[in-house]
């Protein structure tokens, strides 16, 4: 069995850009998820070692799903991946416990490198 | 009308909400506060429409900046006329405005706004697109001179928080430029 990664994105173009991006020999079993809720629940069942997050989605963005992993102090890697690239959000992201702050659109050295410093690579 | 599929709706709100992010991030430098987006609304819409839908904002000052290019369109701006002063603080301006420096200002955004969600539309679909310089304009004139037979209309809200007031970027493409654009899109999609 592979790691657990959840892609979390309300956009069908940026799940198949992040999947693009992921080194093809990984062993990883990825689930997509197209709101916060959906990301929450998929920490809940253990879908996510690793979750790649937007910011902007339906229902619950990703700040509001980082405060959540926050408060239950889960152990979740978070990646976050987002347009909006001003620097109040990266600083609140990171200050929610993000691994890191990646711009999109997502440049596939950036994400292995970030994979490499994780551990993942 | 341009019919868009589900998918392709998707690519190019994603792809503007890119765009739109950096046309945030360098509006966000040049005031120094932070501003949110709205999530871009896609829309095709006939000309009527678009000149009905320009008609009711009328609290609003307006600024046009056409491109060139393999995709030829316009980028228009708006600025609600009550957080023009609040804005032009920000910017330095003195106050209170006179027309002239309140056109100033309109431009001055506009030529931001539109350069940098340009830039972000275009570098990230490869297509080469040039603005011109932006003009102040009042509506009714909005589709003089433009070729918009059809109208793509992505609508982004800009908002700066603290000040409660909109900035609103609307891009206009014409009829043969939206199938130039729709083509990396689908690449896109297929790979």
């Amino acid at each position: 069995m592979g790691i657990p990664v959840t892609i979390a994105d309300d956009s069908a173009l940026s799940r198949k850009a992040i999947r693009r991006a992921l080194p093809l020999d990984w062993d990883v079993d990825i689930h997509e998820t197209q709101n916060g809720l959906e990301a929450i629940e998929a920490v809940n069942a253990g879908l996510a070692e690793m979750l790649f997050l937007d910011l902007q989605m339906p229902i619950m963005n990703g700040f509001e799903v980082l405060k959540v992993l926050h408060d239950h102090h889960e152990k979740t890697v978070v990646i976050v991946i987002s347009a909006d690239i001003q620097p109040e959000a990266q600083a609140l992201v990171m200050s929610l416990g993000a691994f890191r702050f990646l711009k999109k659109p997502l440049q596939m050295v950036e994400l292995r490198e970030t994979l490499y410093e994780v551990g993942l690579l | 009308m341009i019919n868009l599929s589900e998918d392709e709706r998707d690519a190019l709100q994603e792809i503007m909400n890119i765009s739109m992010g950096q046309a945030a991030n360098a509006m966000a430098r040049l005031i120094q506060t932070k501003v949110t987006l709205s999530v871009p609304a896609i829309r095709t819409m006939t000309p009527q429409d678009f000149q009905a839908m320009i008609h009711g904002m009328s609290n609003s000052w307006f600024a046009r900046q056409s491109f060139l290019g393999a995709l030829r369109g316009e980028v228009i701006t708006s600025i609600q006329k009550n957080g023009c002063e609040a804005i032009a603080e920000l910017m330095d301006f003195e106050l209170p405005l006179d027309l002239s420096a309140t056109e100033e200002l309109v431009l001055e955004v506009t030529n931001i706004l539109s350069a940098a969600c340009l830039h972000g539309f275009t570098s990230q679909l490869e297509l080469s697109a040039q603005l011109a310089m932006p003009a102040f304009y009042y509506p009714g004139k909005i589709t003089q001179g433009a070729d918009w037979s059809s109208i793509l209309l992505m609508d982004v809200d800009f908002r700066i928080e603290q000040m409660q007031f909109d900035t609103r970027v609307l891009i206009g493409l014409s009829e043969g430029s939206t199938d130039q654009l729709l083509i990396p899109i689908r690449a896109l999609l297929e790979s």
